[in-house]
């Protein structure tokens, strides 16, 4: 029942509860379904990585105005921001599946756990990872531009989303795509 | 600026991050009781008349989108807590292609669940992935019809 693909269904989806209690934990067909604690791992060093990024960043030159073009893209702050940037364009972009520090936790840290008690739909994580990668891209480009600050701001903001979802399992990108959709700026055409 | 005064900059921003995740956890899964008399209809859930998708005695129902992590878990918990209640329905609705119907019922995040009462009145209503025992609570409220939404 709860396994229905709900982009090639009607506009508004229905499910009752009757009907035979299907797994609606289960991945949809098609797609295979993720432990929930790889996500929130790669939170993990997704925000320890942003916040030592915010120190370089406030004690670095991307606070100030006017610096040079050599000074802004040599900034170590910068570099690291631009690396977490193509980290969560890697996981947009290739499904959150094949996102490295998944790989990681599959290698390293999920042979010594026991095994899920549930699957999650890889979908969700992986809008997490777009929210993630518009707000660093957001930082990049104000560091190129020499926007004094717009980077940090952008670091502390992705530093607050990814610590919520490391920490308190809190899907903050899942959130902001139901006010998308309620705006009507999201979901009204269908994919 | 200094090292330490970066640091305590970052200090300050994991105590905000920390104190916003207590809040939300704090805050998400308890039942709202509703008091001002509101009525839902099948037609304003995009449903048809003929459907019958209401319970006789109560409906939950669940406000669902595409990109939603605690929509399927919360689907479980309402399926069968519905299934254990004679005459009460669970209703999904995913609302990702109806912004219509997230804006009529101000939907701020989703899974949102309303618990109606036999006559589609709001008894309460829950934001984010419900505890059981507000659920329980707000099944209670609205069987009893002892949710102030109107008198009899």
């Amino acid at each position: 029942m709860a396994a229905t693909p709900s982009k090639k269904t009607a506009a508004s989806t229905t499910k009752t509860s009757s009907g035979s209690p299907a797994n609606p934990l289960a991945a949809k067909p098609g797609s295979t379904g993720i432990d929930p604690r790889g996500p929130r791992f790669g939170a993990v060093i997704t925000f320890v990585l942003l916040g030592i990024d915010v120190i370089l960043g406030l004690t670095g030159p991307s606070v100030e105005a006017g610096t040079s073009w050599a000074v802004r893209v040599t900034d170590p702050a910068f570099i690291l921001l631009l690396v977490i940037t193509l980290i969560f364009a890697w996981g947009t972009f290739a499904g959150i599946q094949r996102h490295p520090y998944g790989v990681l936790f599959r290698t390293l840290i999920r042979p010594r756990l026991s095994a899920p008690t549930e699957l999650e739909d890889p979908v969700p994580p992986t809008f997490a990872q777009l929210i993630g990668f518009v707000v660093t891209s957001v930082g990049v480009v104000l560091a190129l531009l020499g926007v004094p600050y717009g980077l940090v701001v952008a670091a502390a903001f992705a530093f607050v989303a990814a610590f919520l979802n490391g920490v308190f399992g809190y899907c903050l990108g899942c959130q902001i795509y139901v006010l998308l959709v309620r705006a009507g700026i999201l979901g009204r055409t269908r994919a | 600026m200094d090292a330490l005064t970066a640091s305590l900059a970052l200090g300050g921003l994991v105590v905000l991050a920390a104190a916003s995740g207590f809040l939300i956890r704090a805050r998400e899964g308890r039942a709202k009781i509703l008091t001002n008399a509101v009525r839902v209809t099948p037609e304003q859930l995009g449903l048809r008349r003929g459907d019958l998708p209401f319970g006789s005695t109560a409906t939950f129902v669940q406000f669902s989108t595409e990109y939603c992590a605690k929509c399927p878990a919360t689907r479980v918990l309402l399926a069968e807590t519905a299934r254990a209640h004679p005459g009460v329905r669970h209703v999904d609705i995913d609302v990702t292609q109806r912004p219509d119907i997230a804006q009529r019922f101000t939907l701020k995040q989703t899974p949102t669940t309303l618990v109606l009462d036999e006559a589609g009145m709001i008894a309460a209503r829950i934001g984010g992935a419900p505890r059981p025992d507000a659920l329980a609570r707000a099944l209670d409220i609205a069987r009893r019809r002892d949710h102030g939404s109107y008198t009899i």
